[in-house]
């Protein structure tokens, strides 16, 4: 299948090899020439073999072939004349990161007999045979990865700034976290902070339970330190337990923050399915949570969970979830209201959070795609209390349309997320109050961080593209130099992932698309403006592995999408992915990043540092 | 997987539609399959009776062993989750 004019540009320093069999006297031209998108499978199937000789397509374009070549021939100096010498330019030092499999687009095949992309023909023996190799469905190749800052970048950051009048950066708005240290959970008649004890109402459960119709019991667990080892539910959530200082609105003013605790979703309906969630991923807790990771809690925190029983078959309906959550926050706003009475000498830190714009710098944006097709697939936005429920409106409801929230509106719980599938990518509610992409771009002093977009992911299609469309408009309407798009987890969220790094990428802005993609979260859709990719992999295999928020956002993945975006802006080359998924190319970016920001980036552990339990560790030596 | 490059395409109905999930009958009688919203691709609204198709390969167990995590959830879940 011969190439166009357009492709063969993009693809000038690709090897040229012929299409189809060509008499001596041609002169090459695009046509002539195969899709070097292809050049993968043919070489797996042993179909083609390029040597270091093989001509680029730059090189042979206008050349006079002086052999007659069979089709899938690389092209040689020995077989033309007039090569046109292309200059080499000097490599660039950006790293090429790897994040997912290449991709196909959902075209449909032409041949259904393919394996792999590829017709395998074997002929033993035979005569008179014509055959049109390869036949394949032209497979749109997505780029879907990419690369890192580079020295180069750095260079051209600093005379950038240099040249650029110093302007001072102006604070918007502030907020104040004043935290609270409780060390100790006990149940007694009435809710109440005494020093760093949490006394919880005993009856409390009964009055929760009440607070839903759906919800037919509830219980509340203490988990301390010592009962990491129980069994739980899958977890739904994870929150923090914050709440506002008088009428002071979500995102500024004071928030209150209680530490070394959280509340914890569990439950099932009567039948004891699962709330949301497929397959089984409850179990003991030590084994199923990534401690420390911004959605997950903290190695030594105190857990209030809730184990909720919804009414039976409601578990995959809207209500069920929700109300599922709305009992829990019951509990939670009724500890909200004993920590809005606390005096101020028990404050352990204040934290000043400022939200900066600095003009001069270039501007970005960071669009969160969050869930949107229905039931547990939901978040409330915006609620009065940080992480809570009352107040807030979920974003199926405000039709998956493009929301902006200050930085500090996020960091403040401003989104309560409902959560899905799978335990390891979704982003608890904790998540969003730790948000490391957030915190990241408000304290980097090079970028003028304008705000957070959340877009919901609907299930249509029709919908999906509804909403990027919006989301388009609305990044243009905001005259940025670059975006940071975010997905959570994988499925038909990728579609208008990828939609909407279309949607800004064809407006000439720099985006850079940050998912969980490895092996199993591979993309299913891409498109040419899907160049700058960060993958929030973790696990070892690069699959979902059940372990709550292994495979989330963090703060390592978000300065390499800084750093990648900051590249972008700055016109840096980026290299194309490689065919498989591979770790190494994620280690090459956050060195690229440690090189330019002049510190270590701290890796953080994954599933291997999970204690296995005897029988575990057994079986996997038997494997 | 020592079997997993073998795709082929499986037709199927949408029999059970929920918020959160939908299920699909695999035709000629070759099974159920159930999964989140997420998981499904769709140009339309979603009707039971519409038909899917996807390409899957042969499911193949990977080991000899069993593992008891799963094991002890599944006799949980049989008891009704208690």
């Amino acid at each position: 299948m011969s190439i166009s004019v357009e492709s063969a540009k993009e693809h000038a320093k690709d090897p040229a090899v012929v299409c189809c069999r060509f008499e001596a006297g041609t002169i090459i031209e695009p046509s002539n020439l195969e899709d070097p998108a292809i050049f993968p499978d043919l070489e797996d199937s042993k179909l083609l073999e390029i040597t270091s000789d093989t001509l680029t397509i730059g090189e042979v374009l206008g050349a006079k072939l002086i052999k007659t070549t069979e089709a899938l021939t690389p092209l040689t100096a020995d077989m033309l004349e007039g090569i046109t010498v292309v200059e080499e330019k000097s490599v660039p030092k950006t790293e090429e990161v790897k994040t997912e499999a290449p991709v196909q687009t959902m075209a449909a095949p032409v041949i259904t007999t393919t394996a792999g992309g590829v017709i395998k023909i074997q002929i033993e023996e035979g005569r008179g045979i014509n055959l049109e190799i390869p036949m394949m469905a032209a497979p749109v190749q997505t780029q879907t990865v990419a690369p890192v800052v580079a020295r180069e970048e750095v260079k051209t950051v600093e005379v950038a700034q240099v040249a650029a009048e110093v302007k001072p950066a102006k604070e918007l708005r502030r907020l104040t976290k004043k935290h609270f240290k409780i060390e100790e959970v006990v149940f007694g008649a009435e809710t109440k902070i005494e020093g760093t004890t949490l006394t919880l109402r005993e009856d409390i459960a009964k009055e929760a339970i009440g607070s839903q119709d759906l919800v037919v019991d509830l219980t509340v667990d203490i988990i301390t330190p010592d009962k990491y080892d129980t069994y739980s539910e899958t977890i739904m959530d994870v929150q923090p337990i914050a709440t506002k200082e008088g009428e002071d609105k979500l995102g500024t003013g004071a928030t209150r923050v209680l530490d070394g605790i959280i509340v914890m979703v569990t439950g099932t309906d009567e039948n004891g399915v699962q709330i949301g969630e497929f397959g089984s991923s409850e179990g003991i807790l030590s084994e199923n949570i990534m401690w420390d990771r911004p959605g997950a809690p903290d190695k030594g925190d105190i857990f209030i969970k809730t184990q909720v029983i919804i009414k039976e078959g409601t578990n995959m309906e809207r209500p069920g979830p929700l109300a599922a959550h709305a009992a829990t926050d019951f509990i939670t706003q009724e500890i909200r209201n004993a920590l809005k009475k606390l005096d101020e000498s028990l404050v352990v830190e204040t934290e000043e959070l400022v939200q900066f714009r600095r003009p001069g710098k270039k501007k970005v944006v960071v669009i969160k795609e969050i869930m949107g097709q229905g039931a547990m697939h939901d978040n409330i936005i915006l609620p009065t209390e940080p992480s809570g429920i009352m107040g807030g409106r979920p974003n199926v409801d405000l039709g998956n349309l493009p929301i902006m929230l200050s930085p500090l509106e996020v960091l403040d719980g401003g989104v309560h997320a409902l959560t899905c599938i799978g335990p390891a990518s979704k982003e608890c509610s904790r998540h969003y109050y730790r948000e490391p992409l957030v915190i990241e771009a408000m304290l980097d002093p090079e970028v003028d961080f304008c705000g957070v977009i959340f877009v919901g992911s609907p299930q249509v299609n029709a919908e999906k593209y509804y909403v990027s469309e919006r989301l388009g408009m609305t990044v243009e309407a905001l005259d940025v130099d670059g975006a940071i798009v975010t997905t959570e987890g994988f499925g038909n969220n990728h579609i208008d992932f990828a939609s909407h790094i279309e949607q800004i990428g064809s407006r000439g802005i720099s985006v850079v698309g940050m998912s969980f993609c490895a092996v199993q979260g591979a993309l299913v859709v891409g498109n040419k403006y899907m160049t700058h990719m960060v993958d929030n992999n973790k696990s070892e295999e690069g699959i979902e592995n059940e372990i709550l928020s292994c495979n989330t956002l963090c703060k390592e993945d978000a300065l390499r999408a800084l750093g990648m975006v900051k590249s972008a802006m700055t016109g840096e080359d980026v290299k194309a992915p490689e065919r498989a998924w591979n770790a190494n190319v994620k280690e090459s970016n956050l060195e690229a990043v440690e090189g330019h920001n002049g510190e270590g980036i701290v890796r953080v552990p994954n599933e291997t540092i999970i204690p296995m339990s005897d029988k575990r560790i057994e079986k996997l030596k038997t494997k | 997987m020592k079997y997993g490059d073998k795709i082929i395409k499986m037709q199927g109905v949408v029999v059970e539609i929920s918020d959160g999930a939908v299920a699909m009958d695999l035709k000629g009688r070759l099974g159920y399959l159930k999964v989140p919203m997420r998981m499904l691709i769709t140009d339309y609204e979603i009707k039971i009776g519409q038909e899917v198709e996807f390409n899957m390969s042969f499911p193949e167990i990977t080991s000899n062993e069993v593992n008891e995590k799963y094991v002890s959830n599944i006799m949980r879940n049989k008891r009704g989750g208690k």
